[in-house]
């Protein structure tokens, strides 16, 4: 009795596992970006697709359109000899325009479908999408993922690009208080692609652009790591080394307000005439404080809150009223941003 | 006298090298009886003489040279065959009704204390134990000079006699673990005695454990480091090597002559074979998991690389990493099979020109080579051949699970795994208990 329940249970677990589904690495295609572009509600997809060839990779440009998303990848994956796996996309690459009419559809069902990774990557293309992959695929032929390289902390990464993953997306769509910012970017001409800047996202909609200066301060509020990004100034040009940036919200007659000091070390890299440290220090300051204020303004209008500044009022603003911060309070923030620089190394040659 | 000689020779007469010889010394007649095989003849006689010699010659009491000789019994017939087979020489006299037992020189049959042939020692004692129990028994006790230990022999088996020595540490054994262990020997003493799986019997485990209950050892060494954890030691004649009870899961990863180097670099080599374990059991799962199942877990350069790797290769990863195993498993087995001679050419053969032409054919992706090598190296990094073998037959369950249910059949595997060694116990000993110290196994 024992041993045919056991070999009942035995029997059972190769019948129902469905491990005849499992497809190997080798039949499988490993799509590595994904471009998503919508033309008359019909959406066009582009998968490019490393394939490995003796010791070479070589890259395929496959496009496909439908109805749906995944309408358009099921009709490239039944003209490929093999199975598309979208797990392997790294990067989705959403055309500008249909950006600005609004990419929370597609975002919604990335999270609901599992076929596309929560951790890939989104960006945005500012150019004809097909133009752009004709351009890249020529560019980066003998290694199949330079985009995504692009995008890569122990690789291409630098502070001054926002990273934006799917999930993130999602949660600022459905966020009462935080929006994120997708960067945007373009074929370069003597790169594989050029960075303009992050596109500032509000519920799933691009509503405005800052620069990449601007990006690096969105990064540094943010509490990434700007390390290895080089300010250049009128009277030198400094290389941060570490940050680290402190909040406090508070409200003031109903008014928000958050003070924000970011403390910077710099080593200093090259200078004009003769500086002293103290002027250096003058300056950079200044220099980014101007930026943020200006950054602020101009995302202050577009009502998105891609710095998260709502967060910090989560504890004071009651939930009912949560669901108005864009809108009431947000266009009111008052934010002191204050900047402490620190320089850690004038190199060589002293200053006075 | 006659009547019973001739009763003993119908009983064994029917073996050419069984002698019965008549002698006399000081005119006194008697009858050697015994095997030539056993008993070194020529050398006992001479001894015998030289014992009455040593003696006055005045000695004229029949039973007084009968003591001088050996040990005087009552005429038994089973006990004198007996006797006879354990190789004494006996002495009947005329008109007794007693015969005497002589311990003769016996023809050297064992070999001598040499080095392990089964395990490797580097800087330990290099003694090993032998098929001789007595000699076992003696160097252990050699090996562990102390007061507390005391040996219990038991003879057991109904068709053939064999003996069982069962050696503990007064001072340090749980006395209920000697208690059910005298009690179960002597309960079924009955069964005869040839092999592991008799003993396995005679103690009362299960025949369907994969983990073995003896912790078989041939190091002097670790079986005196067992008597001082409070585990017991059973020596069975003729069986070259110390069954420690209980086997533990930590007698997997370490070796008592690891204390002969510095303490970190102990704790360095017992890591690296609790590596070497986890590799054995994980790798070749992880392989048929990641690239049947589960790529998406690998970084997309590495997703590629294994794509490339196995282009054109016929079979599902699961059937190619079966038939990759076990012409593996083949190859080792053939190995232990072999003369020493052999061996190498054997390892050659299967290793690089099998190894070879598998993947050239593209029968098999090169990383499998690579996953496979990685396990076999690594299965052999567990203390205890036995021990190894038990792996080497749990990483299938994972392998099996794996093509099944990815990764996640990966840590079902080691679950069931985990179950499975958490519900053996050695007479109420669980196989994952790490202290045997008197008094602290129920905190285990």
């Amino acid at each position: 009795m024992k041993v045919g329940k056991s070999m009942l249970a035995l029997s059972l677990v190769v019948a129902l596992c469905g491990c005849w589904d499992n497809t190997d690495i080798n039949h499988r295609v490993l799509p590595v970006v994904m471009g998503v572009s919508k033309k008359d509600s019909e959406y066009k997809i582009f998968l490019q697709i490393p394939e490995p060839i003796q010791n070479r990779t070589l890259i395929k440009i496959v496009t496909g359109s439908g109805s749906t998303i995944n309408h358009a990848v099921d009709k490239i994956s039944a003209n490929l000899e093999d199975h598309v796996d979208l797990l392997h996309v790294k990067l989705i690459l959403l055309d500008k325009k249909y950006a600005q009419s609004g990419v929370d559809d597609s975002i919604a069902d990335f999270m609901r479908g599992r076929d596309v990774s929560p951790k890939t990557l989104v960006s945005i293309c500012d150019e004809d999408m097909e133009q752009f992959f004709i351009k890249v695929k020529t560019k980066m032929e003998p290694k199949g993922t330079t985009l995504y390289d692009f995008f890569e902390k122990n690789a291409g990464w630098n502070p001054q690009i926002a990273l934006t993953r799917v999930w993130e997306v999602y949660r600022s769509i459905h966020s009462y208080t935080r929006d994120v910012a997708i960067p945007v970017i373009h074929s370069g001409t003597s790169t594989v692609v050029q960075h303009e800047g992050s596109g500032v996202i509000k519920n799933g909609k691009m509503v405005a652009q800052i620069d990449s200066d601007e990006t690096l301060l969105f990064n540094a509020f943010n509490g990434e790591s700007t390390q290895g990004k080089i300010e250049v100034m009128d009277h030198a040009s400094v290389l941060i080394t570490s940050n680290s940036i402190r909040h406090k919200g508070t409200m003031l007659d109903g008014k928000p307000y958050l003070k924000s000091k970011i403390k910077l070390k710099v080593v200093i890299q090259e200078t004009k005439g003769h500086p002293t440290s103290d002027e250096i220090k003058k300056e950079i300051e200044v220099m980014l404080k101007t930026r943020f204020d200006q950054m602020f303004v101009k995302l202050q209008a577009s009502g998105a809150d891609i710095l998260g500044t709502g967060q910090y009022f989560r504890n004071i603003i009651p939930r009912t009223q949560l669901k108005d911060w864009r809108t009431k309070y947000y266009p009111k923030l008052k934010l002191d941003f204050q900047v402490q620089a620190t320089i850690e190394n004038t190199g060589f040659t002293n200053l006075q | 006298m006659e009547s019973y000689m001739k009763e003993i020779e119908r009983r064994l007469g029917g073996n050419d090298d069984f002698f019965i010889l008549p002698d006399h010394m000081g005119g006194i007649p008697y009858v050697m009886m015994g095997f030539v095989t056993l008993i070194d003849l020529t050398r006992t006689k001479i001894a015998l003489r030289k014992n009455r010699e040593s003696l006055s010659e005045t000695i004229s009491d029949l039973t007084e040279l009968m003591a001088v000789f050996g040990d005087i019994r009552e005429f038994d017939l089973e006990e004198t065959v007996t006797m006879i087979m354990g190789g004494k020489l006996i002495l009947l006299f005329g008109g007794q009704r007693r015969y005497v037992v002589v311990d003769p020189i016996p023809i050297e049959l064992s070999r001598a204390v040499e080095s392990p042939t089964n395990e490797n020692v580097l800087q330990g004692s290099m003694s090993s134990f032998n098929e001789d129990i007595d000699t076992n028994i003696g160097i252990v006790r050699k090996q562990s000079i102390s007061k507390h230990v005391r040996v219990k022999t038991f003879l057991t088996g109904s068709e053939q006699l064999k003996k069982i020595s069962l050696l503990y540490d007064n001072c340090h054994v749980e006395p209920d673990l000697v208690d059910k262990i005298i009690k179960q020997i002597e309960s079924s003493s009955d069964n005869d005695i040839n092999n592991l799986q008799n003993l396995s019997k005679t103690m009362g485990f299960s025949s369907w454990s994969i983990i073995p209950k003896f912790y078989t050892t041939e190091l002097p060494q670790e079986a005196a480091n067992a008597l001082k954890k409070g585990k017991v030691i059973l020596f069975v004649d003729r069986l070259p090597f110390a069954l420690i009870l209980p086997n533990l899961l930590w007698d997997m990863f370490s070796l008592d002559n690891d204390r002969n180097f510095p303490l970190p670099i102990m704790y360095a080599i017992r890591i690296l074979r609790v590596i070497g374990v986890l590799t054995t059991l994980l790798a070749p799962g992880l392989y048929v998991a990641l690239v049947a199942v589960n790529p998406e877990v690998l970084r997309i350069e590495l997703a590629l690389t294994i794509a490339q790797s196995r282009e054109g290769v016929p079979y599902p990863a699961i059937v190619e990493i079966i038939f990759m195993l076990i012409i593996l498993e083949l190859i080792i087995e053939a190995s232990t099979r072999l003369p020493k001679s052999i061996g190498p050419t054997i390892t050659m053969v299967g290793g690089i020109i099998l190894g070879q032409a598998v993947v050239t054919a593209r029968l098999v992706s090169n990383l499998l080579i690579i996953v496979l090598a990685a396990t076999t190296i690594a299965n052999s990094t567990v203390v205890g051949f036995q021990n190894s073998l038990s792996i080497r037959l749990f990483k299938y369950l994972l392998v099996i699970l794996c093509s099944i249910y990815g990764v996640l059949g990966l840590l079902a595997g080691l679950v069931i795994l985990s179950a499975y060694l958490a519900s053996i116990n050695t007479f109420g000993i669980s196989y994952l208990n790490f202290n045997m110290k008197k008094g602290e196994t129920e905190n285990g």
